[in-house]
């Protein structure tokens, strides 16, 4: 592109591919949606296992994992927007939504003693769900807002299930509304950032 | 009577880098390169022009030992390119007369 002139009609032209270039340019690469959804899954089904062969530490998975997690996502965080050459308003709302969604699910799981398992499970799913619908209609997803309305079902289910049980719907509200999607977002990612 | 088509933002490459950043927070001199396919030096001097009509800001730091330069849109320049865009919209409208 060169300085030159140019008529109204390529003006019009010109503006209109630039903006849909900005506009095109797909915020999330999916890696922290894909590793949540797994660490969350592997948690729980550990956890669901141990109580089922009656042991007792199942639980440590999530203490152990979640602050691992925590950690992983920070490094990556950082690196990533260090690479980062352009910054959309889109990132920056993702980014507050995810650091509130994180802030709500430490207060969650750290009162679960107050009001119990079950309740701290199921607002857990509709966390899970809030976050990926604001995130699939921010990034124009369909498939993250599909699975976040798999994770409000979940909820609802485990309503009616015993906190055992729920870890088995957690499990179930994550792969549909992390892993697979997830997976879909890291493959758009990579078909546009060849 | 048209009114007169802002001549900072009419040319191409001007046109160009605040369409782009009129879509995005910031964006990388680098970023402006790529997608205008701009040379360098030209991108330079257009960008300075861009900043001494106070529609955009430049903010230059280091990112790991290398200079980076961010640029970002301001809100004269958001007005300008509005104004910019409503104009175009009157002369594209009229029918040339036979």
């Amino acid at each position: 592109m060169e300085e030159k002139e140019i008529n109204p009609a390529e003006s019009l032209q010109l503006i209109n591919s630039m903006i849909s270039t900005a506009k095109n340019r797909l915020a999330d690469d999916g890696v922290l949606i894909v590793f949540w959804g797994w660490l969350v899954i592997v948690a729980a089904m550990f956890n669901y296992i141990c109580i089922r062969m009656n042991v007792e530490w199942g639980g440590a998975a999530w203490l152990i994992l979640m602050p691992l997690g925590g950690i992983f996502s920070m490094v990556y965080g950082y690196r990533q927007n260090k690479k980062e050459k352009v910054k959309t308003y889109i990132d920056k709302y993702l980014k507050y939504l995810w650091i509130g969604f994180g802030v709500s699910l430490a207060i969650t799981l750290g009162f679960m003693p107050f009001h119990g398992v079950k309740s701290s499970y199921f607002f857990l799913m509709l966390l899970y769900g809030l976050a990926t619908m604001v995130s699939g209609g921010l990034l124009n997803f369909r498939p993250l807002i599909i699975g976040s309305l798999f994770a409000f079902a979940c909820a609802v289910i485990s309503v009616f299930l015993s906190d055992t049980d729920q870890l088995l719907c957690i499990s179930a509200a994550l792969l549909c509304s992390y892993v697979i999607p997830g997976h879909l977002l890291r493959s758009r990612y990579k078909s546009q950032h060849v | 009577m048209f009114k007169d088509l802002d001549v900072i933002l009419h040319s191409q490459l001007r046109l160009a880098v605040v369409s782009l950043l009129i879509s995005v927070k910031e964006a990388e001199f680098t970023y402006l390169k790529e997608q205008t396919k701009a040379t360098a030096g030209n991108l330079s001097v257009q960008l300075q022009k861009l900043k001494e009509a106070g529609y955009i800001d430049i903010e230059k730091k280091f990112k790991d030992n290398y200079p980076q330069t961010m640029c970002r849109i301001t809100p004269k320049g958001i007005r300008a390119f509005e104004e910019y865009v409503e104009n175009l919209k009157a002369y594209l409208t009229v029918k040339p007369k036979n």
